[in-house]
């Protein structure tokens, strides 16, 4: 290709207006009018980080629950009510946010916004719904570790973030679950769903003159919790031993995950870390060394890879490389990933792995605003990282200024390859 | 990468019908250069990007017993390097350019695709006229790829769903090559050779049997006149004709148990289903969309939320180029059996048969599926992806010209809003019977099963 590395990328841009009301709601909004419609995010800044080892899984049914029933709909009416005009609506609680995501048609957006206002002021979380969530749950819990990559994440992430809520599956455990009440579920819906703590982005084919006004109509009498205390969450430490768990499963193909604790998004080095992911990890095709060495070069893998900013989040991620590879390949995918760690740390990257990696980076970034669901998932994160919406200006220069050192620098900074935790779960019943 | 299911039709509701059906082929031109190859363009300025794709009319339907797999296997092959472009330098040109590009097979056709930022786009170009015909398959590169697409049939054994999905398949298509699943079965693949490859290569790979799509911000006379320049002087190519293969019908229910290392049990209930654009399939679609599309539809309150027996459940029908299956997927949860949840989904089914759908739920169900189309294809590539597939799979001259090929689209959304109460009684009534049905269990492998008679 003709492309010359210091033509400017095409960049993306967004015309963003952004809103308190009187109760705290932050409300973010941009117009796009590719397709007549609109998707819009509420997001409460409360999660599984906020909930005990004891009651595991808790905010997760909470997000789950709150489109079973309000004060003035059933779970049939809600679902109705979106479903008659073609719209799709999904409510939800994870590790660090919890609330509802839905898509319209744009003329459908107040109908939208006054159902998930509905659903985050007015949950009722009746009994006999609370009873089939929880033991659909606890067969899901069962179903879940039937898919071995997933199994052996929750292995590793037990063992790397011990000590701290981000140790447990945000869905919680047959135990916990089985104890979890509707009184768990109104008490932290009750402290923890409130407007000054939620954010609602809206993205599409709208006005936003008049967006702001149906949003004020729906959200404006959401009382603010004047009260509200958030809970303090213990952050991992990096560990200082090497952990090694080998777990047998009944498959095809052995899974595993080799890495440590990583990073904060806010960390001023994340752009950095971009640059460090897509020449060892993270990349389009298997041009990044993990990929292209193991999968291309040696036939090891279809899936291999390896990140530390993927997961980074308002509290430190996990920096992890992964690999899928049948049993006889154990011993030579485990030195495969072990050796490209080690190296990225004891050698200096070249000069064309990062320029071709900032070029990656720059020239990629419009896609990131396709749609308008990415467009909000954006909106979110700037609010929550404080990235400001001049963000789409600055990054290419943020990663411009990257540096060879810079990359060497941040391999010794942020990985260990002397201390790394592995897990390897599949039939390894002969090994063992 | 192997699909194994696809973005459903679908476009919005009370728009006009016009606006609503215009939504994906308004703009598209068509031109077909000389030597065969067919050009659909689209420009979109509304983001600073270009989409493009070329499809292959070539996917496991075109294979034969023996040598399944083949298909997908070559798609892998296309990234391993031709004259031009050595191994790993589409990748490298992809990344230095900030752009994606992936590739996908499945059963009637394989894609290969480019998103670029528009002002560096047509490099996408370049690379499909050069490895349509150029790609080389060294033997080195050959053997190791062999193991990737291996491991690749792995992950699919080690999923929940797939081996009960291959078995539900190759029993309800005893002589159809939808036998098979896209990926080949394990045998087939480990005697595959080079040879193979580069004569299956040689029979498909030409302009006669591609169809490219360009859809984003560029100039449709500038593109085109690139186009010619980089593609008029490939050979049309031989005029290979896929298999003639029709499945006779199915005589009386087929039934089947896969055991397995599982801690649920599922259910996959296949019937026997019309091709793309045949007047029943866009019945079958609401019919769908009734069943299982949203928490209001009625396989989740049936049993989701009354009989509280499945962790999940749906309905699914795909469009192909020839007669596939309407099937059913339920998860069950543990303590109930799958008898009574494979009966609960009869039970539903006899109802469409015999009680008309009232109008506000087929009026749902219209509306979810014109809105999906428009949610669903907000990006240029998502909508060169929609309209390659249909230019690819809907071309047989039994579909009526109006709605043949891409046309489809165009026409797709009157032919939804036609579909009447008793269309979908006919239409039950004809294809979710007894004898038209492929049912599989999927059991752990400790446990003894008992099949009762249902």
């Amino acid at each position: 290709m003709q492309q010359s590395s210091t033509q400017p990328a095409t960049r993306p841009r967004l015309d963003v207006e952004r809103i308190e009301l009187a109760n705290g709601l932050v409300v973010l909004l941009s117009e796009n009018h590719a397709t007549p419609s609109v998707a819009f995010k509420a997001v409460v800044a409360a999660g599984s980080r906020y909930e005990t080892d004891d009651k595991a899984g808790l905010a997760s049914l909470v997000g789950e629950m709150i489109d079973e029933g309000t004060t003035t709909r059933s779970a049939q009416q809600i679902a109705e009510t979106v479903e008659a005009v073609g719209g799709k609506l999904g409510t939800y609680g994870d590790y660090q946010e919890s609330g509802v995501v839905a898509m319209f048609l744009s003329q459908d957006l107040a109908l939208g916004l006054e159902i998930a206002a509905d659903l985050l002021m007015n949950a009722t979380f009746p009994e006999d719904k609370v009873q089939q969530q929880r033991d659909r749950r606890l067969a899901q819990l069962k179903s879940r570790l039937d898919v071995p990559r997933t199994q052996a994440s929750d292995v590793f992430n037990d063992l790397v973030f011990r000590g701290t809520p981000q140790h447990r599956p945000s869905v919680g455990y047959d135990a916990t679950v089985k104890n979890l009440t509707r009184d768990d579920m109104v008490a932290f819906y009750r402290r923890f769903y409130a407007p000054n703590i939620t954010l609602l982005a809206i993205v599409g084919d709208i006005d936003k003159a008049t967006a702001r006004a149906q949003v004020e109509a729906a959200f404006g009498a959401w009382p603010v919790a004047s009260e509200l205390a958030l809970p303090d969450v213990p952050k991992p430490v990096r560990q200082r031993e090497a952990i090694e768990q080998f777990v047998t499963a009944h498959k095809e193909q052995i899974n595993i995950f080799i890495g440590h604790v990583g990073i904060e998004r806010r960390n001023p080095d994340y752009y950095r870390l971009l640059v460090l992911d897509t020449i060892l990890g993270s990349s389009p095709g298997f041009t990044s060394r993990i990929p292209r060495i193991l999968r291309d070069e040696m036939g090891l893998a279809y899936t291999t890879y390896s990140n530390i900013t993927s997961s980074a989040g308002v509290d430190p991620g996990r920096f992890v490389a992964y690999i899928g590879t049948s049993p006889d390949n154990l011993t030579l995918a485990l030195a495969g990933l072990r050796h490209e760690i080690a190296r990225i740390v004891n050698e200096p990257v070249t000069s064309q792995e990062v320029e071709m990696a900032r070029d990656y980076l720059t020239g990629s970034f419009v896609f990131h605003f396709q749609k308008n669901l990415q467009i909000a998932d954006f909106l979110a994160d700037a609010e929550t990282y404080a990235l400001g919406f001049d963000y789409l200006e600055r990054y290419p220069e943020l990663i411009h200024a990257v540096t060879v050192e810079d990359v060497s620098r941040m391999a010794q900074s942020y990985i260990d390859p002397e201390h790394l935790t592995t897990v390897v779960v599949g039939p390894l019943a002969e090994r063992q | 990468m192997i699909m194994t299911s696809l973005i459903t039709p679908a476009d919005q509701p009370a728009l006009a019908t016009a606006e609503a059906e215009s939504f994906l082929t308004r703009g598209v031109e068509k031109t077909v250069l000389a030597n065969g190859l067919t050009v659909i363009t689209k420009e979109l300025h509304d983001k600073p990007v270009v989409a493009s794709i070329i499809w292959y009319r070539v996917g496991s339907r075109n294979e034969e017993l023996g040598q399944t797999g083949k298909s997908h296997f070559l798609e892998h092959m296309l990234f391993k390097g031709t004259e031009k472009y050595g191994k790993g330098e589409i990748d490298l040109l992809t990344l230095k350019n900030g752009g994606a590009n992936n590739a996908f097979t499945w059963l009637d056709f394989t894609a290969y695709y480019f998103t670029f930022a528009s002002d560096r786009w047509q490099a996408a170009l370049e690379i499909e006229a050069d490895r349509m015909r150029n790609t080389t398959f060294a033997e080195a590169e050959f053997e190791s790829e062999k193991q990737v697409v291996e491991e690749e049939l792995r992950i699919g054994l080690d999923g929940p769903w797939e081996v009960l999905e291959n078995e539900v398949w190759a029993t309800a298509f005893r002589q159809h090559p939808y036998h098979w699943p896209t990926v080949g079965w394990l045998d087939d693949l480990e005697s595959a050779t080079g040879a193979d490859m580069k004569a299956y290569y040689d029979k498909w790979y030409h302009p006669r049997n591609a169809t490219l799509v360009i859809v984003g911000d560029f100039d449709t006379d500038e593109t085109l006149a690139r186009v010619e320049a980089l593609f008029a002087e490939i050979p049309a190519g031989p005029n290979a004709q896929p298999l003639r293969i029709t499945e006779p019908p199915q005589r009386g229910e087929k039934r089947i148990v896969v055991k397995k290392e599982t801690p649920v049990e599922r259910l996959l209930i296949g019937f026997h289903a019309p091709p793309v654009a045949h007047t029943d399939a866009y019945v079958l679609q609401v019919i769908e969309s009734i069943l299982s599309t949203g928490r209001s539809s009625r396989l989740y309150q049936r049993l989701v939320e009354r009989d509280q027996s499945v962790t999940s459940a749906s309905a699914n029908f795909h469009d192909h180029i020839d007669p596939s299956l309407f099937y059913f997927k339920a998860e069950i949860k543990p303590g109930f059996a799958l008898q009574g949840v494979e009966q609960a989904i009869y039970d539903e089914l006899e109802r469409l048969k015999h009680e008309p759908v009232a109008e506000a739920e087929l009026d749902k169900a219209r509306r979810q599926i014109e809105a999906d189309l428009v949610m669903s294809h907000e990006e240029p590539l998502q909508q060169a992806m929609l309209l390659g597939q249909f230019e690819t799979i809907a071309s047989d001259e039994r579909i009526p010209v109006a709605g043949r090929g891409y046309h489809y689209l165009g026409t797709l959304i009157a032919r939804i809003r036609a579909v009447a109460a008793q269309d979908i009684q006919r239409v039950a009534e004809q294809y979710f019977t007894a004898d038209n049905r492929t049912v599989g269990y999927l059991i752990d492998t400790e446990k003894e099963q008992a099949i009762a008679a249902v």
